[in-house]
């Protein structure tokens, strides 16, 4: 008979060996099926464009896999675990966003035959406002995407003790390759079916999640219980500016954000430009109107339901594993921890008598016991932030962490696999996009406008292989400079309002005129740079103050310019 | 779902829906959006204060 040790022993590995294996077969297979359609994407309207082919879905599924990275993905599944559902009240704006985007700029680009849009801007001002604000895309995205490898790099290096460098470039250099043979159209491709992987990944983890709960205890009692500890609150009524999700900070600034990223950052834009037409482009940005807040709430619930696991299992008291070996070290750790497991255990006898019967005791007694268990994890939290990383933050950890210590055989390989396709989604779009521009905006532009598309169709590759290596450069540096992160974030929201400021300044204002919009577009950046630096004003509001001085300025300097003969109206 | 390269169609007036059509699309996505956040925070009102027994 086999000694049950041996046996269970050897169970361990065949799992490893089928999560590995999962893992190993999406890889191989994302980056075949990139590199296959290599032979379709010889022109720079295929490479670029995918000769404007593409069905809506296609495109619809493909700007919701570009905007959903993996630090979203573990991001906010973490976020709900700590702080409930409040999160979604930053894509309130996004609908309405849609809606102005289809009215406005997806005719203005589709029928001005642009590639990129930024090339809109030179129709409309002339070649400095387009060689601008695309060099401001270049930077901001070309620092961002070396950050979207980083994060989840970092924190499945850590969860899951992996070496970090292999995980940077197998993430980093496997979405290069196939992005830089199939182009966009690979990029969109593989978004449909890395949104499939992401999407059953969850699936299975959400039905994995409720079937872990103990006997007796329904998805019915998880509501109750993430209910009465406020974790359900999706709308915020506060009009106070320095709160960080709201109602209004999500209609009004998150409004303004959507509307620069889906409407003026290349990542985005180049998505519906290869839509078969005006109708197919609106409908795929409509898609994300309709599904995006549902998808987001759906994936903010199974962080929940991760929380109301824990109610019952004891949850790391740190969700980062390294670092709760280095606190180990110290007797003041090892007491908070025995104070923590002491709260755990009241707070799950709570928890049961909330699951049980609700009534106000029960409901008093384990909101009490909640405060006590929290303060007690603050404390631990607190004292790794003393010792160690003054920027720890423990959100990321918690998904990946619950990951690994509660799924069964087969299903972590597959929700390491919908992580990667969350992080390889956006990366792919951003490298591809940073290729455009640097192709289209700079390199036909000012260097060689009359190469053939052979060779736009080279360019186009080397640039997206150079930008793949400078990223995962990037995500090395990032991985040592937990400041750069939020440097990076922060250079992000100076830019969407901004650029936005120029664009508003393209289609809506008339007397608007290319110095007005260049001299704008700094005057937005500088004051986003202020209101950063000298309020706490939060920076979803960013967008909002960063696009309303765009627009007065370059409106005001537009009216110094007198000759205006050179300019062109919108192109419709 | 087929991988092959879809022929490149043209770009014509026969593909753009009627600004009409558009518009009550456009309603719908906004009274779409109205009717989750409700429901959202009719929910989350709900299970915060759920009636005891």
């Amino acid at each position: 008979m086999v000694p049950f040790a041996v046996l269970f022993r050897n169970l361990r590995k065949l799992m490893k060996t089928l999560d590995w294996a999962v893992v190993f077969i999406y890889l191989a297979y994302v980056t075949w099926d990139g590199v296959r359609m290599s032979r379709q994407s010889n022109s720079v309207d295929g490479y670029f464009l995918a000769g404007r082919s593409l069905p809506w879905w296609a495109v619809g599924l493909s700007v919701m896999a570009t905007q959903l990275s993996a630090i979203t993905l573990v991001g906010t599944t973490g976020q709900a675990y700590t702080d409930g559902m409040r999160f979604i009240q930053f894509y309130y704006g996004l609908p309405l966003a849609m809606v102005i985007l289809c009215v406005t700029v997806v005719p203005f680009f589709y029928r001005a035959n642009v590639f990129t849009a930024y090339e809109y801007l030179e129709k409309r001002f002339d070649v400095k406002v387009r060689a601008l604000t695309s060099f401001f895309f270049l930077i901001s995205r070309g620092l961002g995407v070396g950050t979207i490898i980083s994060a989840p790099s970092i924190v499945l290096s850590i969860v899951f003790g992996w070496n970090l460098t292999l995980t940077v470039i197998v993430m980093g250099m496997s979405t290069t390759i196939y992005t830089v043979f199939g182009g966009v159209r690979a990029v969109t491709w593989i978004d449909v079916k890395q949104m499939f992987v992401i999407f059953f990944g969850l699936g299975v983890c959400f039905f994995v999640i409720l079937s872990a709960f103990p006997a007796g205890v329904t998805f019915g009692d998880a509501i109750n219980i993430a209910g009465a500890l406020g974790k359900l609150e999706t709308v915020n009524t506060s009009f106070d500016l320095q709160e960080k999700y709201t109602l209004w900070s999500g209609l009004i600034g998150g409004l303004f954000l959507m509307l620069g990223y889906f409407g003026c950052d290349q990542s985005q834009v180049q998505r519906f430009l290869t839509a078969k037409s005006v109708d197919e482009g609106r409908v795929s940005l409509l898609m994300s109107a309709f599904l995006k807040i549902p998808m987001q709430v759906f994936i903010l619930l199974i962080g929940v339901l991760v929380f109301v696991f824990y109610q019952f299992q004891a949850p790391p008291i740190v969700f980062n594993a390294a670092e709760v070996t280095r606190a180990e070290q110290s007797a003041e750790f090892r007491a908070i921890e025995t104070r923590f497991n002491e709260a755990h255990a009241e707070r799950r006898v709570a928890a049961v008598g909330v699951a049980d019967q609700v009534t106000v005791e029960s409901r008093q007694t384990y909101i009490d016991a909640d405060k006590k268990f929290n303060a007690v994890r603050q404390e631990a939290v607190k004292y790794v932030r003393d010792t160690g990383d003054k920027n720890f933050n423990d959100v990321n950890y918690v998904f990946p962490t619950f990951v690994l210590q509660n799924m069964p055989m087969g299903v972590i390989g597959l929700i390491i696999a919908a992580i990667f396709a969350a992080a390889m989604s956006s990366i792919s779009a951003e490298l591809n996009a940073l290729a455009t521009a640097t192709t289209l905006d700079f390199y036909k532009r000012l260097y060689k406008p009359d190469a053939t598309d052979a060779h736009f169709v080279v360019v186009g590759r080397i640039s997206t292989f150079i930008w793949g290596i400078f990223a995962c450069i990037v995500a090395f540096y990032a991985t040592n400079l937990g400041s750069l992160i939020e440097v990076v974030n922060k250079f992000g929201s100076f830019f969407y309002g901004s650029l936005l400021g120029v664009f508003v300044l393209a289609f809506v204002v008339k007397r608007a005129r290319a110095r007005g919009a260049f001299f704008g577009l700094l005057f937005g950046i500088a004051s986003v740079w202020v209101a950063s630096h000298y309020t706490k004003i939060e920076f979803l509001w960013f967008n909002v103050i960063g696009c309303l001085v765009t627009v007065a300025f370059g409106y005001l300097i537009s009216l110094t310019v007198r000759d205006n003969s050179t300019v062109q109206a919108p192109a419709e | 779902m087929s991988m092959k390269d879809e022929p490149i169609e043209e770009v014509g007036e026969g593909y753009i829906r009627p600004d009409s059509w558009w518009y009550r699309v456009y309603v719908l996505v906004i009274a779409w959006t109205i009717v989750v956040i409700t429901a959202l925070w009719f929910l989350s009102r709900y299970f915060s204060a759920i009636s005891v027994n």
